[in-house]
């Protein structure tokens, strides 16, 4: 590779990443406008917006229940996707490619249609819209990417972790709780997380699912339809930095997963 | 003594247990219980269901009618151009979508798989990622913010003395694809960046060795191995990029209109319009599928003959 190209490669990595980033940073500076006019230029500074929202009941409320929501979604798919893992992992029969696949399917089918097809089946199971319809609603989204980060890990572990908890009185329950799930502990941490932010960032389920309370995204987004504020942009950040802590969090337990892992 | 100790001596334990686990069949089936009840609940249920409502006249149910077979729903799809156009038009800027996504990211993901060090990469791949965690609603007002008439991009040229009066990016085609790509960008770029980085370096010194010039040797080693993750990576885009529907709204304009909001509409207004919804969205599912198992199967197959 030459010189030339590997310079333009750099230099593409980095445009790249200011594309990324100065959306975002634009949104953040917004944030501390003295107007209430979104655009530029900006001429005076505040932190007003802030406090505003932070003394926003209604916000503050919508954020209890989006993380309540998040919360008991990332418990369900938990245990799902591990389940799901256990069984399709390192069990051999007929078949178990086409349940592979239609255990991921709720991951590919594009995110209306599945809110589409979710809200019709709520009303089949007698479920109202609200908090439960979301809550499952996330949680068919979310199983699979716990069910393949799981499978990953399982596939790692040696047979002799199980046949010793064997050997030593255990019966597959007990193997299970005392040797399995400590091994799997970094691989779960890493699940939970991206599970939380899934469920805490969706917009089209939560929108269809949801009954009259709003998740956050869907505040926003019905804010934004009544016209752009700087309130707006100090919700928005007050999420990208929650977002970004958890997020790194779930990236250093994976890391620590694979260091571990005896390859 | 532990809990669990104690709990493998209590008595009860040992005969529930024993008898749970007493064949390896019985205890495959335990196992199996609870992913094949949510497989066929979760995530077969709404999509059956789904197909089902697309037959009925009449749905949700009312009081004393019973809804009666039909096929009226599915043919309605064919006959008025309000449904057709913005069909096609998701399909066409999806696929627009995707293949500017692989060529912007392509050359991101062979830096960073080839050219940085090895112990730097998570750093700079961590870089890109915490931008991607935020989430749709977020990053849409911030391309808002950029593509505005008041917006950053606008200023910047006005400021350059390029133009005058700020050009109208927002609610056009184009602000919607700014927008889509920005949201699934890292879509494409993870599955190539993992693709590219199992090429041993060696393959590319070997081809230099026998005289392959940097084309060649991108045309003939590089682009053939990363096949796998360019096939996967735009798979994933673009499925992604059809199910979008705030983006579109919040973005887009009346000539824009994606598909996601076509069905949306039998959902909002007030009436009997759920099996239309059902049987449009159904169509688009099948679409999407059939799109995509297509490319799939071309990459395969003829992947191999198309790019050596």
């Amino acid at each position: 590779m030459t010189r030339h190209t590997r310079i333009l490669m750099s230099v593409i990595y980095w445009a790249f990443v200011i594309y990324l980033f100065v959306p975002l940073a634009l949104m953040v500076t917004m944030g501390f406008k003295d107007s209430k006019f979104i655009g530029f230029p900006i001429r005076a500074w505040t932190v007003d917006w802030y406090a505003a929202v932070l003394q926003d009941t209604q916000v503050m409320s919508v954020f209890g229940y989006s993380m309540a929501i998040a919360i008991a979604t990332t418990l369900l798919s938990l245990i799902i996707g591990t389940w799901m893992a256990a069984f399709l992992g390192p069990n051999k029969f007929r078949g178990k490619a086409i349940l592979f696949a239609l255990a991921c399917l709720p991951a590919v089918i594009p995110g209306i249609i599945s809110a589409i097809a979710l809200r019709i089946f709520a009303r089949l199971i007698e479920l109202e819209p609200g908090m439960l319809a979301v809550i499952l609603g996330h949680t068919v989204h979310n199983v699979p990417f716990v069910a393949l980060v799981v499978m990953a890990r399982l596939s790692t572990q040696p047979k002799s972790h199980i046949e010793a908890a064997r050997d030593l009185g255990a019966d597959s329950i007990v193997a299970f709780f005392r040797v399995t799930l400590p091994y799997l502990k970094p691989a779960l941490v890493g699940a939970g997380i991206f599970c939380m932010l899934l469920s805490f960032d969706d917009f089209v389920r939560a929108f269809f699912l949801g009954g009259y309370q709003p998740t956050l995204p869907v505040l926003i987004f019905a804010k934004l339809r009544s016209g752009m504020s700087p309130e707006i942009n100090a919700i928005s950040t007050i999420v990208l930095i929650m977002t970004a802590i958890l997020g790194l969090w779930a990236e250093r337990s994976m890391r620590r997963l694979n260091k571990g892992s005896p390859q | 003594m532990t809990f669990w100790g104690a709990l493998l001596q209590n008595g009860t334990y040992q005969a529930v247990s024993g008898a749970l686990f007493k064949t390896q069949r019985r205890q495959f089936v335990i196992l199996a219980s609870l992913p094949l009840f949510w497989i066929v609940f979760a995530n077969l249920g709404p999509i059956v269901e789904m197909f089902w409502i697309g037959f009925l006249d009449s749905y949700p149910p009312k009081v004393g009618y019973e809804p009666q077979f039909t096929l009226a729903n599915w043919a309605a799809f064919f006959q008025d151009r309000v449904f057709i156009v913005p069909f096609f038009r998701t399909l066409a800027f999806s696929v627009i979508f995707t293949a500017i996504t692989l060529l912007i990211t392509y050359p991101v993901a062979y830096f960073l798989a080839k050219h940085v060090k090895r112990k730097n990469q998570l750093l700079f791949l961590l870089l890109l990622l915490i931008p991607f965690w935020v989430g749709e609603i977020v990053r849409t007002y911030a391309i808002m913010i950029l593509l505005g008439n008041n917006g950053a991009v606008n200023l910047v040229l006005k400021s350059l003395g390029l133009i005058d009066r700020p050009i109208p990016f927002m609610y056009t085609g184009f602000s919607l694809g700014v927008g889509i790509i920005y949201l699934t960008a890292l879509y494409m770029l993870l599955p190539l960046y993992s693709a590219l980085e199992k090429i041993p370096n060696n393959y590319l010194e070997a081809a230099a060795d026998l005289g392959a010039g940097a084309w060649t040797r991108f045309r003939r080693v590089t682009l053939p191995l990363s096949r796998e993750g360019i096939a996967s990576g735009c798979t994933l885009v673009f499925l992604i990029s059809t199910g979008y529907y705030a983006t579109p709204v919040l973005l887009g304009g009346p000539r824009s209109t994606v598909f996601a909001e076509t069905i949306a509409g039998f959902f909002h207004v007030a009436g009997d319009q759920w099996p239309m919804g059902a049987a449009f969205s159904s169509i688009m599912l099948i679409t999407t599928l059939a799109v995509t198992g297509l490319f799939l199967k071309l990459m395969g197959r003829g992947g191999k003959g198309m790019m050596r």
